[in-house]
């Protein structure tokens, strides 16, 4: 069955007399389960692709089906319902809270969900387990390195169980060593627990994780491969 | 709440403004409370019954003082109130006649204000020598040169020597001490420790040299009676100045009841002002308030894009703003409120112990609610905007802002 079906996917933005394309036309369909990777040059659409898959943003033209269902029927609430309950973002730059704990980053979800409060604690500990980072729960970000912050915004995008998880280059702040642990971490999210997961990486060796690549150029897809 | 907690000095100087506010409208509402109930509980003193008759047109307000001066209530308007087919109700009429004037015995001098009336006035103020005797009607009419002097008076001219039947000078004229009052304080118009009561009589001829008197003070029978004694009085001055239109009247009468609305309405309004006046700051707060969270929206940028990423709704965003606003005003109004209390706290040791005047300290307990709801209110109306602002950005450009 397919979480996602994309038809002629346009994204311009017009800034008066400029028109920028940033989406060409794109047409793919995403099986649930599968671990796709986006690559391609900087500008050539991927980030643009990866908001518009995650609601962050909505489209110019062409249709989104997410679950059998397109897009434009949902509405702004119903958006930040489906990020809140289906989707889990991770960001290059972490985006973690500063002066939070470990802890409270990965609640901050359920903040905007409608789980009943006395399960909040029992979830983030499960999530914060499932990266190996038990023992930081009460670290800030100032006082974890690189991959454990990252490992904190994966246990945050995890708390809610969602279907999707939708990754912009999460390891492009990271070294070789940590940025291996990261994607380990989420092959075996991919394969343990049967979670769709479309990341955008510049790296070859990151990639190669993937069991579809996806590349990009000028905002269309240049080669759809699958192994 | 992380946001305000990062930046604790500025939240700090944020509310400063709130703060400042809040503060003056209850140091002002308090100090406004406790001037009214020091006026009214001396207005009290002379009891509830009491009529005074003054001198001039009613002032028509607080500047118009061209009363003070006028000689219209004379000898024979006393002796026509006085007579009981003219105002059968009332109980007590007597005349006063004051003044400042310079006291002294041997090297001792003292500045007293001196309170020249009939023998009533003991009974009137609720007044009694503690040590001597007050003065009679007789004497009154006999133009005896008595004087009962106030604590304050005795302590100053005699230290702790004994002081009855010894002579002192008012005004280079020699009076006998014939009693004592104890410490009494403020009573009306009058503070009683520093008083040297005569007789009338010879306080107009000797002491002011004039044939008039300064105030008629009457008490009715009974508190119903009031209006028809007032009624009584103002008939009986007219028909002796011979006026037919009331508005010409050259005289007016007071009663303690009106006098107590007019004074409570004078320090109302006084209030209102002056809280409208410390209202303004709360404005210029709110503007402060309002121009901080605008700061805090841009910084907060990306953070409102990862709140709205993990599935915030623009409500959720504008809600959390909104609270900020409202708890940073809050705490504002309940720093205020305790620091007003303080400093009117202060204001009253420093007006009792100091000054002497008996005056209580009073909690506005409805300026520190409505203080505490109007902060909470500024944070609301000034908070508004900038959450708004936060909740309609964009997601993945609030995600990208650097």
């Amino acid at each position: 069955m397919n979480l996602i079906e994309v038809k002629n996917l346009e994204k311009i933005y017009e800034n008066g007399e400029n028109k920028t394309v940033a989406l060409g036309g794109v047409s793919f369909s995403v099986e649930k389960g599968e671990f796709i990777a986006i690559m391609g040059p900087s500008g050539s659409g991927k980030s643009t692709l990866l908001h518009l898959l995650g609601f962050l943003d909505r489209q110019t033209a062409g249709t989104y089906k997410f679950d059998e269902k397109q897009i434009d029927e949902y509405s702004e609430d119903e958006l930040a319902k489906i990020r809140n309950k289906k989707i889990g973002f991770v960001f290059q730059a972490f985006n973690l809270l500063a002066r939070a704990s470990v802890y409270e980053n990965v609640k901050l979800p359920l903040f905007y969900s409608d789980i009943p409060e006395e399960e909040w604690d029992a979830k983030i500990k499960s999530a914060v387990e499932a990266v190996g980072m038990s023992n930081r729960l009460t670290h800030e970000p100032g006082e974890l390195s690189g991959g454990e912050k990252q490992r904190a915004a994966i246990a945050r995008s995890l708390v809610l169980a969602p279907e999707m998880i939708l990754a912009d280059e999460p390891t492009g702040n990271l070294d070789s060593k940590n940025s291996e642990a990261i994607i380990k971490l989420l092959d075996e999210l991919n394969r343990k627990t049967g979670r769709t997961i479309i990341l955008i990486t510049h790296e070859e060796s990151i990639a190669k994780y993937a069991q579809r690549f996806i590349r990009m150029m000028d905002g269309k897809i240049e080669n759809d491969k699958k192994i | 709440m992380t946001g305000l907690k990062t930046h604790k000095s500025r939240s700090f100087l944020t509310i400063l403004g709130i703060v400042i506010g809040i503060t003056a409208i209850i140091l002002v509402m308090s100090i406004g409370q406790g001037a009214q109930d020091l006026i009214l509980s001396q207005i009290q003193g002379l009891g509830s019954r009491t009529i005074v008759v003054i001198p001039g047109r009613e002032p028509s307000g607080p500047s118009d003082i061209a009363q003070v001066f006028s000689d219209s209530l004379k000898e024979k308007d006393l002796n026509l109130i006085s007579r009981k087919e003219n105002v059968p109700n009332a109980e007590k009429i007597m005349p006063i006649v004051f003044g400042g004037e310079s006291s002294a015995y041997g090297n001792e001098t003292y500045r007293a204000t001196v309170l020249g009336a009939s023998a009533d006035v003991f009974d009137v103020f609720d007044i009694y020598p503690a040590k001597g005797i007050p003065f009679s009607e007789s004497d009154v009419r006999g133009r005896q040169a008595y004087a009962v002097i106030g604590s304050k008076v005795k302590t100053e001219l005699f230290g702790e020597s004994e002081a009855v039947g010894e002579r002192i000078k008012i005004k280079e004229k020699n009076f006998r001490v014939i009693g004592i009052l104890p410490k009494k304080g403020q009573v009306s118009f009058f503070n009683f420790d520093e008083i040297i009561l005569v007789t009338y009589t010879v306080g107009q001829d000797s002491l002011f040299g004039i044939k008039y008197f300064h105030r008629f003070i009457i008490s009715a029978d009974t508190e119903e009676n009031i209006p028809k004694v007032v009624e009584d009085l103002k008939i009986t001055l007219r028909n002796s100045h011979g006026i037919t239109d009331p508005e010409k009247d050259d005289f007016f009468v007071q009663t303690q009841a009106d006098l107590a609305l007019r004074i409570g309405t004078v320090t109302n309004i006084l209030t209102l002002l002056l809280v409208s006046i410390a209202a303004i700051s709360l404005v210029v707060g709110g503007i402060g308030i309002m121009n901080i969270m605008l700061v805090a929206v841009t910084e907060r940028t990306r953070e409102i894009g990862l709140r709205k990423a993990l599935g915030a709704a623009n409500r959720d965003i504008l809600r959390q703003f909104l609270f900020e606003a409202v708890i940073l005003t809050g705490i504002g109004g309940i720093l205020g409120i305790l620091i007003g209390a303080l400093l009117a706290f202060g204001v009253s040791l420093i007006l009792s112990k100091a000054l002497g005047l008996s005056w209580t300290f009073s909690f506005p307990v409805f300026g520190a609610v409505i203080g505490f709801l109007v902060s909470g209110i500024i944070g609301l109306i000034f908070g508004i905007y900038p959450a708004r602002k936060a909740a309609q950005k964009n997601p993945i450009d609030a995600l990208r802002y650097e």
